[in-house]
């Protein structure tokens, strides 16, 4: 302990705390947040324009009806669905690195949770946007919430559709309450440090926050709590989108390991999303002291498990078909690898279960550009393992009579491109709005090495 | 009263003041901290927050409300599906369920405003012992004392290895 020093008189005291140079961490993680380059408005100007774009091609869809879409006897489940279910697997990395990782006390977590956070948001937002593009009547969509009305009639609760609504209602309402309680101390940190708007906008959100003891002893049981909630409600709502699919009688959908096979796909999106949009955040805006390459290793490793997982399912599926001796079951999967959807089952088997496998290898998944090709690659890969579940499931059903064909018409493929844009618009503006790294929670590391460093504190 | 507000650097000396400054009887103390550290929380608040029961209750009143709200509709506008009894368990657990998470992460929303005191004082007023020197990486401890223990708070800080000691308010 060091002596103390020399006292000074009471009335010397008498001043306003002194303050010194803001911390390095500050500094660094507010200076993303500071005044946007051309190149950021013209991009965000391109999102938005994109956006309105898909959404006049959404207006002409609500006008002219449904059958601007590809949809043809007997496939009624196209694009839409396959892109809101892509979008929900986007959803699941977030939570499970802030809520799992945080259970497992895995601090590594603590550079990237933020960004997975807000990925989730926004990808559970863009995801609930597919439920109203695909119902086509938008203006009867509330008819799938339990809500008293004249006719007396309550919703099917035996329905996998109302508990897929209950569980997406949840995972958003969750997740932005995660998002917000993760935000709180990182808004008090930008509201002592800014000004004009910018000063009002964090004052009213930190909600005055000190960081007093009782403000810190509430927030860390709080967010044990939502953790150990989380947790189980990761896995259980892409478990509850599988079952959509599952617990109908479809051959290539009627499957016990949907759930697991469908979770462990999100997770493996997810991470791959994260990637693919930190690789370039970090770059730019040079963030290497906070997101290192250990960060990225890690989630490479994930990305090897979850793959692992996912062509492990995969081939179990092609046993059971095998196995169950039932015809209509090996049909529709002989189909899938050999009939018309060949290529998309292919780029799905390629991406997800091969590419992914060199991993294995440490030169692999410490070099950053491979790992951006392998997660871009993944995404694509994710996208079209739903597209071949929903479309060659439906395509080649009992009834040789009644197959059909399904190709994506333009409108489908302009909404398919504005969900990226609209998504992308929410992060492009998160990162100039919010701490793009959780600061607080850096600086419980910064602070706790400092002081081993010093070796005083403990 | 006299307000003073001692700055530090590590959390073990933190817990190391609000420990003497509690044996010797003073109760007003606070501190702020830059970043989560339980050990602080529990030196200035010994007993476990309360918000684990408001999760309970919210966890719980999910639960019942999923289950009875469920079979409540499903029995009040009976309506047979694939020849299943209105009253079917296993479907309705997945309402149970979310409505279970639901509630519950909202009820621990509400406990960490109750418990957590947010909003805290007055729109864009900080206490007055309250300094940006806290959002980064320096912790504060105020002590709310008589004139005439100035001085002894005053040392007391500083042999706990307060870099500074300050009186904001005479």
């Amino acid at each position: 302990m060091t002596p103390p020093p020399p006292a000074v008189s009471v009335a010397d005291m008498i001043r306003p705390v002194p303050t010194p140079p803001d911390s390095q961490a500050n500094q660094d993680i507010l200076a993303v947040m500071g005044r946007p380059t051309l190149p950021y408005w013209l991009l965000l100007g391109f999102l938005v324009a994109f956006v309105h774009a898909a959404g006049a091609v959404w207006v002409y869809q609500v006008y002219e009806g449904l059958g601007i879409a590809g949809y043809s006897h007997p496939i009624f489940w196209g694009v839409y669905i396959v892109t809101f279910v892509f979008w929900v697997g986007i959803a699941h990395a977030g939570t499970l690195i802030s809520a799992i990782l945080y259970l497992f006390r895995s601090k590594w977590r603590n550079a990237i949770n933020r960004s997975a956070e807000a990925m989730t948001v926004f990808a559970v937002l863009t995801a609930a946007q597919f439920l109203g593009i695909h119902v086509g009547r938008i203006w009867k969509s509330y008819f799938i919430l339990p809500y008293p009305n004249q006719r007396g009639l309550w919703v099917n609760f035996k329905s996998p559709l109302v508990w897929d609504t209950f569980a997406i209602t949840t995972y958003a309402t969750i997740s932005i309450v995660f998002f917000y309680v993760g935000l709180l101390p990182d808004l008090a940190i930008a509201r002592d440090r800014s000004t004009g708007w910018r000063k009002l906008l964090y004052t009213a959100l930190a909600l005055g926050w000190h960081g007093t003891g009782r403000q810190w002893k509430a927030w860390n049981r709080s967010v044990l709590h939502l953790s150990g909630l989380a947790t189980p409600l990761v896995l259980s709502v892409h478990s509850v989108v599988s079952w959509d699919f599952a617990m109908s009688i479809v051959p290539g959908w009627h499957a016990t390991i949907f759930a697991p096979y469908f979770v462990a796909g999100a997770i493996f999106s997810g991470f791959a999303m994260v990637l693919t949009v930190m690789i370039p955040v970090r770059r730019i805006f040079g963030l290497e002291a906070y997101i290192t390459n250990y960060h990225f290793e890690n989630m490479a490793r994930f990305i090897l498990l979850t793959s692992l997982i996912v062509g492990y399912s995969y081939s179990i599926e092609y046993f059971i078909a095998w196995y169950s001796g039932v015809e209509p079951e090996q049909t529709s999967f002989w189909y899938r690898a050999f009939g018309p959807y060949w290529i998309s089952t292919w780029i799905m088997i390629i991406c997800n279960a091969v590419v992914p496998q060199v991993f294995w290898f440490p030169k692999a998944r410490t070099h950053i550009p491979t790992i951006f090709v392998v997660s871009t690659l993944v995404n694509v890969g994710m996208w079209f393992e739903r597209y071949v579940i929903i479309i060659s499931g439906l395509s080649r059903e009992y009834d040789p009579a009644v197959w059909g064909l399904y190709t994506p018409h333009a409108a489908e493929l302009t909404i398919l491109a504005g969900s990226f844009c609209f998504f992308a618009m929410f992060f492009v503006a998160f990162i100039k709005i919010f701490p793009v790294i959780a600061i607080a929670e850096v600086k419980e590391l910064v602070i706790h090495e400092r002081a081993h460093g010093q070796g005083g504190a403990h | 009263m006299p307000l003073l507000v001692g700055v530090f650097d590590a959390p073990g000396n933190v817990v190391g003041s609000i420990e003497r400054l509690r044996n010797r009887g003073y109760d007003e103390v606070e501190v702020y901290c830059p970043a989560p550290f339980p050990e602080i929380d529990d030196a200035l608040i010994e007993k476990p927050s309360r918000v684990r029961l408001f999760t309970l209750v919210g966890g719980l009143a999910g639960l019942f409300t999923g289950f009875l709200m469920t079979i409540w509709m499903a029995n009040d506008w009976q309506l047979v599906v694939g020849g299943k009894p209105f009253t079917s368990i296993p479907p309705y657990v997945v309402i149970g369920f979310e409505l279970t998470i639901l509630f519950g992460g909202l009820m621990t929303l509400l406990g960490l405003l109750v418990f957590g005191g947010l909003p805290h004082g007055r729109f864009g007023v900080p206490d007055p012992g309250y300094s940006a020197r806290f959002s980064a990486e320096e912790f504060g401890v105020t002590v709310r004392c008589k004139e005439r223990d100035v001085a002894e708070v005053d040392a007391l800080l500083r042999a706990n290895s307060a870099k500074e000691v300050t009186l904001v308010e005479p």
